[in-house]
């Protein structure tokens, strides 16, 4: 394993010697200090994607979710209002919910039958005499301190206080608005059900992969082949795609500069309005003039800091397990409206996140291969220098870099080191 | 297929949720982790009732028009009086 600090540089803080302009210590990685430390002031504190409105479409629907470590239970109370329960009973602890999905206006947890409403209130225990009658007890199960949702994205925060999820997403959001957009009802939903792959990798090698333009040609070289893509040619020193800082950890690879120079529909997805008939009328009919330039420059390609990857066609949640385990949770986007589309993005998804799918197994090969070699004693940096030099200032204020530029490495790191230097 | 997954090797499950159930002789099932109980009509009396059964005790409750009727009317809270378990079940 790599040392567990640089020696040779001396003064500032800890991670001012960890975290450097063009490069990183590969003991970010492999301490399991470090790791505990992130779940501390990152996981437990800043806003974590947790999952979509639309997989709990029904009042006293419910779906179990992963927030790092902890279990959750995301429910639609019958109000319709949502709630994001920690998945724990407050008798002796047990794990009150063991389904992955359902409908139920309450849980009785299995062990001694203690009964909750689905908001995590306690409605009642068998034997109530043993505790003086009913309603005697004011306990309920726990429940994550802030929930918001951003367009139908849902986030939570285990933290009571900090920014808002507004303040969180920051310039992000309009990369949301930007794939919402695509959609004629102005919606999307994640309800085709979610992959889970479980990856021996650090978490953070997927954050910093998802905007990185300068792997595509080579672990992506299959993909690209078989399915004769014009994806691959966008990450090269000749395009004019741009890798974007969109400030607060959040970064994009932005093709629509390629997009626009071509000018042609559905080229984004690889495709043609005339094999997408209804989709494209009925995003004539929503957005009239603006419909032609939103089909033209397609859905974002953004990394949402710490664990949304927006990948044009599908949404990745990324959640930690330990420090050099992570799980991805893949999905295909469904546009509310969406007609043959939909059908369209569930094939695309299925393969390219699929068991058999041919674009994350090739990323996932990395990541874990990327493990393996972190392990090792020398040398002990990650360079992230790349583009450093010939970075600008877009006319929004973002810096960007070129299509293969470790600019979006950079702002996560920018962002990652301010968390962790926060007090405990 | 009995391969052990390599350790190092990362793995995919797709996360389904339960689908709906209908057990003949049975009848349809409407379950959830917490509770399991079949329904069907009954007509061996002179109206028709519905006839349901916890799956995981055998217990038999029929419940006829106007008792249905009155379920729906229920507040709702009454009705999460009933999932007290100590409002009956577990009284003792
Ligand atoms: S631990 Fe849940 S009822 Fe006892
Ligand atoms: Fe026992």
């Amino acid at each position: 394993m790599t040392a567990l600090l640089p020696p040779e540089i001396e003064g500032g803080s800890r991670f001012d010697r960890l975290v450097q302009p063009a490069r990183v210590h590969g003991s970010l990685y492999t301490d399991p200090s470090i790791f505990a430390e992130e779940l501390r002031k990152i996981w437990h504190r800043t806003w974590v994607f947790v999952g979509h409105e639309s997989e709990v479409p029904q009042p006293n629907d419910y779906v179990r979710k992963q927030l790092a470590d902890q279990d959750v239970v995301m429910t639609r109370d019958k109000d319709g209002e949502l709630h994001l329960l920690i998945n724990r009973c407050a008798h002796r602890g047990l794990q009150v919910c063991d389904d992955k999905a359902g409908n139920s206006s309450s849980f009785r947890c299995p062990y001694h039958g203690w009964t909750y409403r689905n908001t995590g209130e306690l409605l009642g225990y068998p034997y109530n005499k043993g505790y003086g009658g009913k309603n005697k007890l004011e306990l309920g199960m726990g429940k994550v301190a802030r929930v918001d949702s951003y367009h139908g994205f849902v986030f939570g925060s285990l933290a009571a206080e900090g920014p808002s999820l507004d303040e969180h997403l920051g310039a992000a959001k309009g990369e949301i608005d930007r794939l919402v957009g695509l959609s004629p009802d102005g919606q999307v939903k994640l309800d085709a059900g979610w992959l889970r792959h479980r990856t021996r990798s650090n978490w953070k090698f997927l954050a910093e992969n998802e905007t990185d333009g300068y792997h595509p040609q080579f672990v992506h070289g299959s993909i690209f082949g078989v399915t004769g893509s014009p994806i691959g040619a966008l990450y090269s020193d000749n395009s004019t795609a741009v890798t974007r800082n969109l400030g607060d950890g959040h970064s994009e690879n932005d093709l629509r500069p390629e997009f626009r120079s071509f000018a042609e529909p559905m080229r984004w997805f690889g495709t043609t309005p005339d094999r997408v008939p209804g989709y494209v009328a009925a995003m004539h009919e929503a957005y009239g003039d603006d419909a032609q330039r939103r089909m033209i420059e397609g859905a974002p390609h953004v990394m949402i800091f710490p664990n949304l990857f927006i990948a044009e066609i599908q949404v990745f949640n990324i959640q930690p397990v330990a420090v050099g385990e992570c799980v991805q949770y893949a999905t295909a986007v469904q546009m509310a409206g969406g007609h043959e589309l939909n059908q369209r993005m569930v094939s695309q998804s299925i393969g390219s996140v699929g068991p058999a799918g041919m674009l994350l197994a090739d990323d996932t090969e990395m990541y874990e291969r990327n493990q393996r070699g972190v392990e090792m004693a020398d040398p002990e940096w990650l360079d992230v220098r790349r583009g450093l030099g010939r970075e600008s200032v877009d006319a929004a204020g973002f810096t960007i870099g070129a299509a293969t530029d470790e600019t979006g490495m950079r702002g996560f790191w920018t962002h990652y080191k301010s968390l962790m230097e926060a007090e405990d | 297929m009995a391969t052990t997954p390599d350790p190092q090797r990362h793995d995919v499950v797709f996360e389904e949720p339960t689908g709906p159930l209908a057990v003949p002789g049975v009848g349809a099932v409407v379950e959830s982790e917490f509770a399991s109980v079949s329904v069907r009509l009954d007509q061996s009396g002179n109206s028709v009732r519905l006839r349901v059964e916890d799956l995981r005790t055998g217990r038999v409750r029929f419940l006829d028009a106007l008792e249905l009727e009155s379920i729906v009317w229920l507040e709702d809270g009454h009705l999460t009086q009933l999932l007290d378990p100590s409002h009956e079940r577990w009284r003792g």
